[in-house]
């Protein structure tokens, strides 16, 4: 345990101090971390999902707390949450087969559901938030057939008393193991989450394209070198991205790919704009309604593509999806970084005269890293499970989050 | 007397030129015939060609060497003499197609011509084939080393030329009220040779310094209409008038232009502007214009309390400027960069641009990254308001800004001050699958602009065309 609380210091440390740089780094550092404090739990012999769930929530919510605008640590916190949770429902649902019940799947018929010990209602409706599952005429019309994930104890289904102790650790390793073979599928997935974004790049990239984009993003690279290796013709304006000028880099990487560039200034991106068939850009993070975080500039790039109806095509890998809604996020999800980007102290320092004026300074430097841009302005969202609408996005949610993990605060054991 | 002509036979002209000068003298005949009697002199076959046709600038043929005849995108109306016939007056307000770039046989005859050795860059945007590129580095070194062989070019036009080509003069206004008072000094040190008229050489004369102008720098829209106005008042002269006395003429001319068009102009401007300032405003502006920053500085005088952001962008980062100046005079003031005019956009009540011209179908033609600003303050529904002095405005008319515009330095681009390490375009020249793009000017849409503030009132974009035209450019200008 001990070394467990070091490297989730250290990790902490790291976050805090802006070590870790872009969501792909984080999110992994973060499912590396969080398999360790799982394989390091000791398991107990009741509620284990429940005990997983606590200790990745005593360590999520440092996390969080390290840097909150890096919103793909929350979100691997909460995709692992979940998937303890899954990984617990489908566990107890075999057991529950084992016990001659109902496994729960709906392709059971309706004979088997008679077996089944009467569940509260209470426990019923837990049942029907948490599983948030997708509706299927079993389920609208009939009994919701699984059971809750409900931090009861399995104990409280009378039958289940009777099984045997060995059988209870046998589902106690089985169920740390199947947490942490999931978390291993879910490292891999952020590590390939370009490969998959980078297959579709063929089916939107043709002949003759013109591709605008600002700053550089590791998805959008990928991307566009993809469609230059199945021999598509197309030509990018990169936009130069200060005060960072990440453009420079991602330049000369396409050049070096042979893909032809011209670097643009940010300013001249209305100018150029008439003359782009697509925008391609990457994100920080997508937000549940669809819309995007992203490195600031994009939403003028946004709005001028709106103007000319140039598509705006947002490439992301679905760890950067977060269930959160963007409420004020201008100032919420924003950093603001240091105004020597911008201008130089020495030149200004006989202009910041501190003694008039009360000594507050005349002079505000401001330097935002993250601009958000609404789901309206968004065309499409390519992410490694396709091609989707920014109105879709808040379906994916389901796919990998739980309801009950909105806000990641340890619960106080009662 | 003034109705004779015949030229030093100093050198050679191509057949094209001596074509053009016999159709001159022609037409020039046809005009003083209708005119009462011989107020225009009549040019004879060898006598230079003041007139410019299809937008390109006369060879004098006193001159040793000739100006390129490569035409910045607005002296293309320059060709509107006096000696055309009235009833032309119509055909007059079509702005003449300007030089194209990609024409290569007119730019080698250009190249042949050119007072500044220009070399093409190498690496050139396909996009802008139609708009000239040339390396940058060399241009200065070799404009100083010619510098004593340039005897027909007058010191101070020498000298404005170079500060227009190292960029030490920036901003319309600047530039024409320098050009005007190099040209004035030119005038003042001017002697018509013998055998010659005044106005026809003195034409001639403004014409090739013009040509040098260009190749420095391409001309802005300010400069390419006191050019217009100059060379009517030359043409407009009286040939009663003996040589000081016209000389003195245009040079209060020249003064009074100077005066009325641009400095009580601004004045003007500023007066209407500040009725729209109210306090507690916060108030945004876009790099650096002479006119808005008089216009926060006047408020500032009567009283008004309101907050002043500055927007800036690469390369020129011209802000800077501006920022300095307002603090210093105590305004409080916040700087972001343009990419940041999401975020500040939030807080902004009232947004200020200058502009370069604003062109016949509304459209602002100013700084590059200007249509970026208009467009986010439309789109969080703050005022746009640009000041401009009627005599920028122009009859051309354009849709993007790709149609005609300036490409600077492309080199500025790959290196950012204050940056030792990004090095990341060293040597861009080089592969020939980059390129770098530096837009000078950007055309902003009129529906992005919400009134438009000129010494004749504000008004509408919409209202732009009814100044140039029913005010016509004569009026404009005197």
């Amino acid at each position: 345990m001990p070394d467990v609380q070091a490297l989730v210091n250290d990790f902490v440390l790291k976050l805090k101090r802006r070590k870790i740089e872009g969501s792909h780094a984080s999110a992994r550092h973060t499912a590396e971390l969080l398999r360790s404090v799982i394989s390091h739990q000791r398991m107990r012999q009741t509620n284990q999902a429940g005990a997983l769930i606590d200790a990745v929530k005593a360590v999520g919510e440092q996390l969080i707390a390290a840097n909150p605008v890096e919103l793909a640590v929350g979100n691997i916190v909460r995709r692992v949450l979940h998937i303890i949770r899954e990984e617990d429902l489908s566990s107890t649902a075999t057991a529950i087969e084992g016990l001659g019940l109902s496994a729960g799947s709906d392709d059971d018929d309706e004979g088997q559901y008679e077996d089944r010990p009467a569940l509260s209602a209470a426990a019923l409706a837990a049942a029907a938030r948490s599983t948030l599952r997708a509706p299927s005429l079993q389920t609208l019309l009939g009994d919701i057939p699984g059971s809750a994930v409900t931090p009861q104890p399995p104990s409280s289904w009378g039958d289940s008393e009777g099984k045997s102790k060995s059988d209870k650790n046998l589902r106690s390793r089985k169920l740390k193991h199947d947490v942490i073979e999931a978390i291993n599928e879910l490292i891999q997935d952020i590590d390939t989450c370009h490969e998959q974004v980078s297959e579709q790049a063929v089916e939107h990239i043709h002949q003759n394209e013109v591709i605008l984009t600002l700053g550089r993003s590791r998805t959008v690279k990928e991307f566009l070198c993809a469609a230059k290796e199945k021999n598509r013709s197309f030509r990018v304006f990169v936009a130069e991205g200060a005060p960072r000028y990440q453009g420079h880099v991602l330049a000369k990487e396409l050049v070096g790919k042979g893909i032809q560039t011209t670097v643009i200034t940010d300013s001249a991106v209305f100018a150029m704009i008439s003359r782009v068939n697509m925008v391609i850009v990457g994100a920080h993070a997508i937000m549940a309604n669809g819309g995007v975080v992203a490195p600031v500039g994009i939403n003028m790039v946004a709005l001028a593509a709106q103007r000319h109806a140039v598509p705006f095509v947002v490439v992301a890998g679905s760890h950067k999806l977060c269930p959160l809604y963007p409420h004020n996020s201008e100032v919420l999800l924003n950093d603001l970084k240091s105004p020597s980007d911008l201008v130089d102290f020495g030149e200004f320092s006989d202009c910041m005269d501190f003694g008039s004026h009360g000594g507050s300074p005349l002079l505000h430097v401001v330097n935002p890293a993250f601009d958000y841009v609404p789901p309206k302005l968004v065309s499409l969202f390519i992410t490694d499970t396709g091609g989707h609408n920014p109105s879709y996005m808040y379906r994916l949610i389901a796919d990998y989050y739980s309801a009950d993990d909105l806000v990641v605060k340890q619960r106080s054991t009662s | 007397m003034q109705n004779e002509g015949t030229s030093k036979p100093q050198k050679q002209k191509t057949s094209k030129a001596e074509r053009r000068a016999i159709q001159e003298a022609q037409r020039a005949a046809k005009a003083a015939a209708k005119e009462a009697g011989g107020v225009k002199p009549s040019a004879s076959s060898g006598g230079a060609v003041p007139a410019l046709k299809q937008g390109k600038v006369a060879k004098p043929s006193s001159q040793r060497k000739d100006g390129p005849q490569v035409t910045a995108p607005v002296t293309s109306s320059e060709k509107k003499v006096v000696d055309r016939l009235p009833e032309k007056d119509r055909k007059k307000d079509v702005p003449h197609p300007r030089m194209q770039f990609d024409d290569k046989h007119r730019v080698e005859k250009a190249k042949r011509r050119a007072v500044v050795n220009q070399s093409e860059a190498r690496s050139r945007v396909e996009l802008f084939r139609h708009l000239p590129q040339y390396i940058r580095g060399t241009q200065l070194p070799d404009l100083e080393s010619k510098f004593f062989q340039l005897d027909p070019i007058h010191p101070s036009v020498y000298k404005v030329g170079l500060q227009y080509l190292s960029g030490d003069i920036s901003g319309g206004n600047a530039r024409c009220i320098a050009m005007l008072l190099a040209f004035k000094e030119a005038i003042k040190d001017y002697s018509t040779p013998p055998e010659k008229a005044l106005v026809r050489d003195l034409t001639a004369k403004i014409g090739s310094y013009v040509s040098f102008f260009i190749e420095c720098r391409p001309l802005s829209i300010s400069m390419g209409n006191a050019i217009k106005f100059l060379k009517s008042r030359i043409a407009k002269l009286p040939h009663t008038l003996s040589e000081s006395e016209a000389k003195s003429s245009l040079q209060s001319d020249i003064d009074r232009f100077i005066n009325e068009k641009i400095v009580i102009a601004d004045k003007v401007i500023v007066r209407h502007a500040v009725t729209k300032i109210r306090d507690g405003d916060v108030l945004l502006t876009y790099g650096s214009s002479s006119v808005v920053e008089m216009i926060f500085l006047y408020a500032l005088e009567l009283g008004k309390h309101f907050r002043v952001v500055v927007v800036d962008s690469r390369p020129k980062l011209d802000g800077q400027a501006l920022l300095c100046r307002l603090v210093a005079k105590g305004l409080n003031c916040t700087y972001t960069h343009i990419n940041a005019i999401s975020y500040i956009m939030h807080e902004v009540t009232r947004v200020f641009l200058g502009a370069s011209s604003v062109l016949s179908n509304g459209t602002v033609y100013s700084r590059v990254g200007t249509a970026c600003v208009a467009m986010a303050a439309h789109a969080f529904q703050v005022p746009v308001l640009v000041c401009c002095e009627a005599y920028k405005f122009h009859e051309r008319v354009q849709l993007d800004s790709i149609c005609s515009n300036e490409l600077g330095d492309p080199d500025v681009i790959s290196k950012v001050p204050g940056w030792k390490d990004l090095n990341h375009l060293d040597n861009w020249a080089d592969n020939e699958n980059l390129q770098l793009l530096n837009l000078t000017y950007d055309a902003t849409p009129s529906d992005y602009v919400s009134m438009i503030i000129t010494d004749y009132g504000m008004l509408p974009p919409t209202s732009v065309p009814v100044l140039v035209r029913e005010y016509r450019r004569e009026h404009l200008w005197i």
